[in-house]
C-alpha cells in the first residue's frame, strides 16, 4: 500500500513526511522517555544504594553499596530476606492457582455463551461486568462478603458449615488438609531447612485462606475479560469443521476436546501468559484488603516493594524488589512465548480437513481493533 | 434405512434438548454467582450497620436509610474525590486519544527513518509491567516538582502503548486511496489526518475513550505514589482509604459500600451504553 | 480550487486541538493554583494522625486558638495513614512542618535526617523525664511529647456480675486472670480478647520479667526464657478457649470486641474510653490495674509526640507551635476531649481528678515501658505482629520468638 502511495509523492515532501512523522510522534516518545525509561534508570541506581527517603536520591544523601539491597533479599538471613521469600511463597501460590482456573473458568463460559440460545447477551453482559468495576470496588465488596459474619459464611451456615473467619485465618490450605491426615510440622524435618528465610515447611503450606479470598476474587474479575478473548477464537473457528464433526458422530466432548482446543491454542497460550503477568502484578487488592496479614500470608512482592519504600524508609530494597519482580516477569513471558513456539505438539486430524487456523484464529479481528469493524 | 436415519434425528433432536435445558441451568446458576454480589452491595448500603452485620445476606433492608450515603457528603470528602477522578479521567482520556492517534497515524503511514526503531521501542515500553514502577515513577515525579500536583497525577498517565498499537492497527486497515486525493491536492499531512483520517478511525477512538476512561477512572497506585494531600485523593483513593478504617470506627459496610456503588456508576453507565463495542474491544485490545 | 483555504482550516482546527490541550491543562493548572495560592502570612502544615472526630475537632480547635494569639496560619491535615503519608512527605522533599510521631518510628527517620532536633523547645523540661527518653536518639530529642497511654484491663461489669464475681475478685496474678477468665467464658462471649499483636501482647513479657532488648539495648532478648513463658501462657488460656485475639473474633480491635459484648474483658488503652461513649454507650465497664506477673507488674506505654521536619522552612515558627500544642492548657483539653493522659507532670492532678475512674491508666505509668528507640524497629514489631497473627494456629510460640528475635538482632548490629 505504502509503495504504491510513494510513487505518488513529490520529491521534496520525503523531509517534510519525516519531520510530520517525528513531531506526531514527539508526545508519546517525550512522556515515555520521561516517565518510564529515565525512572527505570533512576530506580535502578536507588537499588544500588542505601537512600533512606531523605533529600533527591540524586544527591549527598544516597551512597552506592553495590549490590547490599540484593543480598539482603537473596542471601543474608534477616528480615528482609524472611519477607521477600514470604511474599514470593504467596504469590507462588497465588499464580498457581489463579491462573488454570481462570483460563479454565473463561473457557467455559466462552463455550456455554458461544451457543445460540436465548438472552445470550444477558449472560454474557453479566459475566463481563466485573471486569469493568474497580479492583478497589470489588476488594471492598469481598471484605464485607468474607468477613467472619459476612454473606459467605451465613451461606455456609445454612448448610450447617461454619466458615473460616477468612480473612484474618492464616492457615495455609495445604497444611490444613495434611492436618486433617495427622501430619504437622513437628513430624517432619521440612521445619528444620530453609530457602529465602522460609522453611521448606512452610514452602508447602499452600495458599493460606486469607489468600484463597483473593484468588476467587481473580477468577471473579478477570474470567469475563477473558471469556470474550475465547469466545472472540470460538467464533472465528469455521461452522462447516463443527458440522462435519456432528456428521461423523463425534460426541460433544469429543469434539470440544479435539477440535475446539487444538483450534484456540494460540488464545489459550495468550491469555496463559496474560494471567502469568497479571497475577504477579497484583497490588491493589491487597493494599485496599490486608496491606500482607494476616502473619504475612497475603504479602506479595508488588506490596512488599511498596510497603519497603513508603513505610519501611527502605527505598534500596523496595526498588530492588521491583527489579527482581521485573525479571521474574520475564522469565515467565519468554517461557511461555518458548511455549507457543512450538506447534507441531498439536494434533492434527487430517479427517477433518486441514487446520491452518492454527494460526491465531483472533489475528484478523485484533489486527483491525475495530469495534464496529473498518469502515 | 430412512427409517433409522429418522430415529437418530430424533434421538439428536432430544438430545439437543436436554442439552440446552443443561446449558440454560448452568447459564443461569453462573449468572446468579456473577451478579448476586454486586445486587448485595447495593442493597446494603441502604442498610443500617447493625442490620448490615446481622443479615448479610437479606435482599430488604429493615429499615432502609440513606444514611450512608448521607455521611460520605457530611463526615466524607466524597464530593472533592469525585472532583479529582473527574479532573484526572477526563484530562487523561481526551489527551490520550488525542496523543495515541497522533502517534498511531505516524507509525501507520508516515515515511520517514527510525520510524521502526520507534515502533521497536515502543511495544518493549507495553511489556513493562506497571506495579515496577511505583517505586521509579514516585522518584521521577518528586525530582521533576509534579510531587503533589495534578500534573503529577495526569502527565505520567497520558500516553499508553497499548492505544498507539491499536491506532496503528486500525490506520493500516483504511485504504490508503481515501488520502490520496487529498494528498494530490496538496493538502498538508496535518490536515489530512486531522479532516480525512480520524473521522473514519472513530470506532478505534472510542475504543481508546473507553479503555482510556475505565483505566484512569479505576486506577489507584499511579494516585497512592504522585500525591499525598487529602485535597487530591480520587475516588478509588478515598474508598481505599475508607476500607483500612481507624480504630474505634467499627465496620462501616454500609458506608464502604454505598461508596464503592457510586464510584462503580460512571465505568456501568459507559459499559451499558458501549456494550457490544466493549465486548468487542476487549476481544482486540486485550490482545498485543 | 483554492488551494490556500484548506490549510488555513487545517490551521484554525490545529488551533482548535491547541486550545483544546490548553483548557485542559488550564483546568488542572487552576485548581492546582487554587491550592498553592500563598498568603502573605506564613501558614504551617501540621499532620496528624486522628483517633477520631473527637480528636480531629480538639486540634483543630487549639491550632484556630493559636494562629488567634500568633497571626500564624495552620493547616491541619488528617493523614488516613500516617506512617506511609509521612514517608512520602520526606521523600518528595515537602514534609509537614510538624506532625505527629510515634516513638517506634523516631529512630528511624531521625536516623535518615528527617527530624529537627527539639532540645532548645521553651518547654522541654516540662515533660516527664521517661517520656524524653522516649523521643531521645543519640542524646538529642526529636519529638516534644504530647500525651501518653498505658494499657489495662477493661472489664464489662455486667458481664462481671453475672458470673457472680466482686470487687474481690480482680485478677492480680495470672492464675486469677485465667480463672476469672474462663469464669466469664459462656457462649457469645468470651472472657478475655485482645488485639494480636505486640502492642498489647507485649504487656505479658514485662510482667514475666522479659522484654525485646537486654538492659544495656545492645542485644535481642525476644526469645528469652521469661518471654518464651509469658507466651506459653497466653497460648495456654487461648488453648482452654477462655481468651481470644481479635482476629479470631473477626473484629478489628480489642475495643471493638469490647464493645459488641463479644468478650468480657480486654486489653487497652485510654483510647477505649473515646469509642465506648460514642459506640458502645449502653456497655458499662470499670478499669483496673493489669494482674502482676512471675516478675511483677508490667504495661506497655504509648507516646504520641510532636515532630518536627529538617526540611521545614519556618522552623522558628513550627517550634512555637509545638510549645504551644504540648502547652498545660491545650493538653488538658485534649484529655477532655479524647481521654488521653498529658505529656506534663503539672497535669496529673487535674488529670485524676477528671478521670477518677481511670486511675489505672495513671497507676500503671509507673512500671511501663516505652519500645527502644532504634532505627528500623517498627518493621521489626510490625513483623512480630504479623507473627502473631498465626498464634492460635502456632504449635510452638517460641519459633515465632525465635524468628522475631534474630531480626530485632540484626538491625541492632547496624
Amino acid at each position: 500500500m505504502l509503495k504504491r502511495f510513494a510513487t505518488l509523492r513529490e520529491p521534496g515532501i520525503r523531509g517534510h513526511e519525516a519531520a510530520a512523522g517525528w513531531l506526531f510522534l514527539m508526545p508519546v516518545i517525550v512522556i515515555l522517555g520521561l516517565f518510564l525509561v529515565l525512572p527505570i534508570t533512576m530506580a535502578a541506581w536507588v537499588s544500588f544504594s542505601d537512600w533512606n527517603g531523605n533529600g533527591s536520591p540524586l544527591g549527598a544523601n544516597a551512597h552506592f553499596v553495590g549490590l547490599d539491597n540484593y543480598r539482603h533479599l537473596l542471601t543474608e538471613p534477616g528480615l528482609d530476606q524472611n519477607n521477600f521469600g514470604t511474599a514470593l511463597r504467596n504469590n507462588v501460590y497465588y499464580v498457581l492457582l489463579v491462573v488454570p482456573i481462570q483460563t479454565a473458568v473463561a473457557l467455559f463460559l466462552a463455550v456455554l455463551v458461544n451457543r445460540r440460545v436465548k438472552l445470550v447477551g444477558f449472560f454474557r453482559t453479566a459475566f463481563y461486568f466485573p471486569s469493568v468495576t474497580s479492583s478497589v470496588a470489588i476488594t471492598v465488596l469481598f471484605l464485607f462478603l468474607f468477613s467472619p459474619t459476612g454473606a459467605i459464611n451465613k451461606l455456609l451456615s445454612y448448610f450447617g458449615a461454619t466458615g473460616p473467619s477468612w480473612l484474618y485465618d492464616p492457615r495455609g490450605l495445604f497444611h490444613v488438609i495434611l492436618g486433617q491426615f495427622g501430619v504437622d510440622q513437628s513430624s517432619g524435618s521440612l521445619a528444620n531447612g530453609f530457602f529465602l528465610g522460609v522453611s521448606y515447611w512452610d514452602w508447602l503450606s499452600g495458599p493460606s485462606i486469607a489468600m484463597c479470598v483473593f484468588i476467587v476474587m481473580a477468577v471473579f474479575t478477570t474470567s469475563g475479560t477473558f471469556m470474550l478473548l475465547f469466545l472472540a477464537a470460538l467464533q472465528s473457528i469455521d461452522d462447516s469443521v463443527n458440522e462435519a464433526a456432528a456428521l461423523d458422530g463425534a460426541s460433544e466432548w469429543r469434539k470440544f476436546r479435539h477440535i475446539t482446543v487444538p483450534m484456540i491454542r494460540p488464545t489459550i497460550f495468550t491469555i496463559l501468559t496474560l494471567g502469568l503477568i497479571g497475577t504477579w502484578q497484583i497490588f491493589d487488592q491487597i493494599y485496599v484488603g490486608t496491606k500482607g496479614s494476616p502473619s504475612n500470608t497475603t504479602l506479595t512482592p508488588a506490596f512488599l516493594s511498596f510497603n519497603a519504600s513508603f513505610n519501611g524508609n527502605n527505598w534500596g530494597v523496595g526498588a530492588a524488589i521491583a527489579f527482581i519482580l521485573f525479571a521474574i516477569i520475564v522469565f515467565f513471558t519468554i517461557l511461555t512465548r518458548l511455549a507457543t513456539r512450538n506447534p507441531d505438539r498439536v494434533p492434527r486430524r487430517r479427517r477433518f480437513g486441514p487446520t491452518q487456523a492454527l494460526g491465531d484464529p483472533n489475528a484478523s479481528r485484533v489486527a483491525s481493533a475495530s469495534p464496529g469493524g473498518a469502515p | 434405512m430412512s427409517n433409522s436415519r429418522a430415529r437418530s434425528d430424533a434421538r439428536a433432536v432430544r438430545r439437543r434438548r436436554v442439552g440446552s435445558a443443561m446449558t440454560y441451568s448452568f447459564l443461569l446458576a453462573l449468572a446468579v454467582v456473577y451478579i448476586f454480589p454486586f445486587v448485595i452491595a447495593v442493597v446494603t448500603s441502604f442498610k443500617t450497620e447493625p442490620d448490615s452485620t446481622a443479615n448479610p445476606l437479606s435482599l430488604t433492608p429493615h429499615p432502609a436509610t440513606t444514611s450512608a450515603f448521607h455521611q460520605l457528603y457530611e463526615d466524607q470528602d466524597f464530593p472533592s474525590w469525585v472532583k479529582n477522578s473527574l479532573i484526572v479521567t477526563l484530562s487523561v482520556t481526551f489527551l490520550r486519544v488525542f496523543l495515541d492517534s497522533l502517534a498511531g497515524y505516524a507509525l501507520a503511514r508516515l515515511r520517514f527513518r527510525g520510524r521502526g526503531a520507534a515502533f521497536a521501542t515502543i511495544v518493549a515500553v507495553m511489556a513493562v509491567p506497571g506495579v515496577v514502577l511505583l517505586i521509579p515513577k514516585f522518584l521521577i515525579i518528586r525530582e521533576f516538582g509534579m510531587y503533589d500536583t495534578y500534573y503529577g497525577m495526569i502527565v505520567p498517565l497520558l500516553v499508553d502503548a497499548a492505544g498507539v498499537f491499536i491506532m496503528k492497527n486500525f490506520f493500516e486497515s483504511i485504504p490508503v486511496s481515501v488520502e490520496e486525493s487529498a494528498r494530490i491536492d496538496g493538502a498538508s499531512i496535518f490536515r489530512i489526518y486531522w479532516s480525512i483520517v480520524l473521522p473514519m478511525a472513530r470506532p478505534a477512538l472510542v475504543t481508546i475513550f473507553i479503555l482510556s476512561f475505565q483505566g484512569s477512572w479505576n486506577e489507584l497506585a499511579h494516585f497512592i505514589i504522585s500525591a499525598q494531600s487529602t485535597g487530591l485523593d480520587t475516588l478509588t483513593k478515598g474508598v481505599a482509604q475508607l476500607a483500612s478504617g481507624q480504630l474505634g470506627s467499627g465496620n462501616r459496610y454500609p458506608l464502604k459500600l454505598a461508596a464503592s456503588t457510586l464510584m462503580t456508576i460512571p465505568v456501568a453507565v459507559l459499559f451499558f451504553v458501549f456494550q457490544r463495542r466493549i465486548m468487542n474491544v476487549t476481544a482486540g485490545a486485550v490482545k498485543e | 480550487m483554492n488551494a490556500h483555504r484548506k490549510p488555513r482550516i487545517a490551521r484554525s482546527r490545529a488551533a482548535l486541538v491547541l486550545a483544546m490541550v490548553a483548557a485542559l491543562a488550564l483546568t488542572a493548572g487552576t485548581a492546582l493554583g487554587s491550592r498553592q495560592s500563598g498568603t502573605a502570612t506564613t501558614t504551617l502544615t501540621a499532620l496528624i494522625g486522628s483517633s477520631g472526630p473527637a480528636e480531629t475537632f480538639a486540634v483543630n480547635n487549639a491550632a484556630k486558638a493559636f494562629t488567634k494569639q500568633t497571626g500564624i496560619e495552620v493547616n491541619v491535615v488528617v493523614a488516613s495513614d500516617l506512617g506511609q503519608q509521612l514517608a512520602q512527605g520526606f521523600a518528595s522533599g515537602n514534609p509537614p512542618d510538624i506532625f505527629y510521631l510515634g516513638n517506634d518510628q523516631v529512630a528511624t527517620y531521625a536516623k535518615a535526617g528527617s527530624l529537627a532536633p527539639l532540645d532548645s523547645l521553651k518547654n522541654v523540661k516540662a515533660f516527664y523525664p521517661s517520656l524524653r527518653a522516649a523521643y531521645t536518639y543519640k542524646g538529642r530529642l526529636y519529638a516534644a511529647p504530647k500525651d501518653f497511654s498505658t494499657l489495662a484491663l477493661v472489664i464489662n461489669t455486667a458481664s462481671w456480675q453475672r458470673a457472680k464475681l466482686t470487687a474481690k475478685d480482680y485478677p492480680k496474678t495470672w492464675a486469677q486472670l485465667a480463672s476469672v477468665a474462663k469464669k466469664l467464658t459462656r457462649s457469645g462471649q468470651v472472657g478475655l480478647c485482645t488485639g494480636a499483636e505486640f502492642h498489647r501482647l507485649g504487656v505479658f513479657m514485662i510482667q514475666s520479667g522479659g522484654w525485646l532488648v537486654s538492659k544495656n539495648g545492645q542485644t535481642a532478648t525476644v526469645n528469652s526464657k521469661a518471654n518464651v513463658a509469658a507466651f506459653n501462657f497466653v497460648k495456654s488460656m487461648i488453648k482452654a478457649g477462655s481468651f481470644k485475639l481479635t482476629n479470631q473474633l473477626g473484629v478489628g480491635w480489642g475495643g471493638e470486641g469490647f464493645g459488641k459484648q463479644m468478650c468480657a474483658m480486654t486489653i487497652e488503652g485510654n483510647w477505649i474510653s473515646g469509642a465506648m461513649t460514642h459506640d458502645y454507650p449502653t456497655v458499662k465497664y470499670r478499669v483496673v490495674e493489669l494482674p502482676t506477673g512471675p516478675a511483677g507488674k508490667g504495661t506497655l506505654q504509648y507516646d504520641g509526640g510532636w515532630g518536627m521536619a529538617a526540611a521545614s522552612k519556618n522552623k522558628t515558627e513550627a517550634m512555637s507551635l509545638i510549645t504551644y500544642m504540648t502547652s498545660p492548657k491545650v493538653q488538658m483539653g485534649n484529655a477532655k476531649a479524647f481521654g488521653v493522659m498529658p505529656s506534663v507532670k503539672a497535669n496529673a492532678k487535674a488529670w485524676s481528678k477528671l478521670y477518677p475512674q481511670f486511675a489505672a491508666f495513671l497507676a500503671g505509668a509507673e512500671y511501663s515501658r516505652s519500645i527502644p528507640t532504634v532505627p528500623d524497629i517498627a518493621t521489626v514489631l510490625g513483623d512480630f505482629n504479623q507473627q502473631l497473627q498465626g498464634l492460635p494456629q502456632s504449635n510452638n510460640p517460641k519459633t515465632i520468638l525465635d524468628r522475631i528475635n534474630s531480626e530485632l538482632q540484626s538491625i541492632l548490629n547496624k
